[in-house]
């Protein structure tokens, strides 16, 4: 690449992402978090398989109430990131502090009873079951009644059974999809397949949210719905979310910190316009001229 | 010509004159295959939620009805012996999880079904030097089942109804119908079917992997443990009764391995027109058809229908 062509390319990426940030700003000026509670910290993580470094030494925190975005290209360790935070990896170096006890592993059974739900790159739904199950499935461990009770299903069982159903016909609710409660998500358009997902993960009622590129392969106004409802849960029900997205725009527009990370290593980690100021992530996009 | 009539005409003509028998072959299909369906819910129950194909279902119905008569015949009591076994069932469901489910968490599908092979000489074998080999006697009226029968005059003719088989027909129904209202409706039905469709997603949830297998083997154990009684009951107790657990193959071939509707409708399919397909049509090819041609009804259905009656269509969005 020549260093003509790299200006060009970088002036461009400044303009869509700044020309987010001023359309974010104008709607609401998003609190500083700065000075929040720290939900999660991350410290020193290195992870690899066998001779591949997936992630090193990458250290950042997740404060209570923020969005905060993780980026960076393909293959940068994203992922790798958050099945570190919900137990799916172990790391063999480096520690997770959630709810005030430092861990040198999660594990995804602790991570999911204490709060952390999580979506998936590719839709992990239950194809079989309709949305309103895979939605229900979200409550599970908030159910309580043991195995006998569950085989006779009445009295307790059942009430409890009703209880959480109108817990998720809300959420049914709020996600609008109350036209597709039944269909087997299989059928569903991925769009929609999206939303069911997030809906499961709401139903969990976590104080910690990861979303694993919630709007890839969406159209436009899919990305638009998806936004709104990512903006409504972190403001209505306080929640904290972390999400890596490869959509500048949308991370300009919906974060109030952003981590960027590139070949598993972090590269800066501040404000979205601090982030895209920064020099070493129009690298790690666009490419160095050498 | 006169095969022709053997085929299609003589068999009709026998049902007609004789609709006693046609109701008593009907009675004694229907009864086999209820409890076909109950053998075969087991294997459905496993594959459903860990996409294992449990070969060592059969001898789980062996080695329950074994451990009932083996305790009872130690002085134990038997409804005492009953609820133990449903003990010993509850720690080989959690054994098999710990020692065999777990260390191979994630292996290809054929390497989990080789591991159940293993798991059933291992259980043949251990089964033989605790119990011994020789056959014994399900202890049918110690555990309060009826063993008379109703003889019913009607149609002309005498219809025989064995006490054992209408109450093997109830217990197989009924806990056919318990079952598919457990997984279908409540919160740990949802998590073995979330577990049958996605390890990760099901995690993510909370859901534990280990403890749903528990769950299912022991399902499978105590759907294993009601057809060796009720088996056992119909003929006795003996290493011979695994061999019916592989007529649940073509109940599972007609049904689908993922439907609970299709082991009942499957099972019910083949214990009809085995039983039917033996008396009417059997003497003609010389008799004891009963042994093959569930199988064969089971490849006509293939052709037609490859995922079964009920099977999951699969479904891709490309």
């Amino acid at each position: 690449m020549t260093t003509e062509a790299v200006t060009s390319a970088e002036a461009e990426f400044r303009e869509t992402t700044s020309d987010a940030d001023a359309a974010a700003s104008a709607v609401a000026a998003r609190p500083i978090a700065a000075d929040r509670e720290i939900v999660l910290a991350v410290d020193s993580v290195s992870l690899s398989f066998g001779g591949v470094k997936a992630i090193r030494n990458v250290s950042f925190d997740i404060r209570k109430g923020e969005v905060r975005a993780i980026i960076g290209p393909n293959g940068a360790g994203k992922t790798s990131m958050l099945n570190v935070i919900n137990g799916f990896y172990h790391p063999q170096i480096g520690t997770i502090t959630y709810h005030g006890k430092t861990r040198k592993q999660m594990r995804p059974y602790l991570a999911a009873s204490q709060g952390i739900a999580r979506t998936f790159q590719n839709v992990a739904l239950f194809k079989g079951m309709s949305a309103l199950d895979n939605i229900m499935s979200g409550r599970a461990l908030k159910m309580k009644r043991g195995l006998l009770w569950q085989m006779l299903r009445f009295g307790p069982a059942l009430r409890e059974e009703i209880r959480h159903r109108e817990v998720v016909e809300q959420i049914i609710g709020f996600l609008e999809i109350e036209h597709i409660r039944k269909t087997p998500v299989g059928r569903l358009p991925y769009g929609l397949q999206k939303r069911v997902e997030l809906g499961r993960a709401l139903a969990m009622e976590p104080e910690l949210l990861l979303l694993d590129e919630p709007m890839a392969g969406m159209n436009l106004e899919e990305k638009e719905d998806m936004s709104r409802f990512v903006i409504d849960v972190n403001d209505h029900f306080g929640t904290t979310i972390a999400l890596i997205e490869h959509d500048m725009g949308v991370v300009m527009d919906l974060s109030d910190r952003v981590v960027v990370l590139d070949h598993g290593e972090l590269i800066a980690d501040g404000t979205p316009s601090e982030v895209q100021a920064n020099q070493s992530v129009i690298d790690a996009y666009l490419g160095v001229a050498h | 010509m006169e095969i022709l009539f053997n085929i299609f005409v003589q068999p009709f003509i026998e049902m007609f004159t004789a609709p006693d028998l046609l109701i008593q072959v009907l009675w004694e299909g229907f009864v086999s295959g209820t409890l076909y369906a109950l053998i075969a819910l087991g294997f459905v129950l496993i594959f459903k939620a860990s996409g294992v194909f449990n070969f060592a279902q059969g001898i789980m119905v062996v080695f329950g009805a074994l451990s009932l008569v083996g305790l009872y015949s130690l002085g134990v009591p038997a409804y005492v012996a009953l609820a133990l076994c449903i003990l010993i069932m509850f720690l080989l469901a959690a054994t098999v999880e710990r020692f065999v489910m777990r260390p191979l968490v994630n292996q290809e599908p054929i390497i989990l079904f080789m591991a159940t092979i293993g798991l059933t000489f291992f259980l043949i074998g251990f089964g033989e030097f605790v119990f011994g080999g020789e056959p014994k006697l399900m202890i049918t009226e110690e555990l309060g089942l009826p063993t008379g029968s109703y003889d019913i005059e009607a149609f002309g003719g005498l219809i025989i109804l064995q006490q054992i088989d209408i109450s093997a027909a109830l217990i197989a129904g009924a806990m056919v119908a318990a079952l598919a209202v457990f997984f279908n409706k409540t919160r740990i039905g949802r998590a073995l079917r979330a577990v049958a469709d996605d390890h990760q997603a099901a995690m993510s949830v909370g859901i534990t992997l280990q403890q749903i297998w528990v769950i299912v083997w022991f399902a499978a154990g105590i759907v294993a443990l009601a057809t060796g009684i009720m088996w056992g009951a119909r003929s006795d107790v003996s290493f011979a009764l695994q061999i019916i657990a592989l007529k649940a193959l073509p109940v599972l071939i007609l049904g689908g391995l993922t439907s609970i509707p299709g082991a009942i409708v499957g099972g019910l399919i083949i214990g009809l027109s085995e039983k039917m397909l033996e008396f009417y049509w059997g003497p003609m090819l010389g008799g004891s058809i009963e042994s093959w041609v569930p199988y064969f009804v089971a490849l006509i259905f293939l052709w037609f229908m490859p995922q079964g009656l009920f099977g999951e269509r699969i479904i891709e969005r490309v």
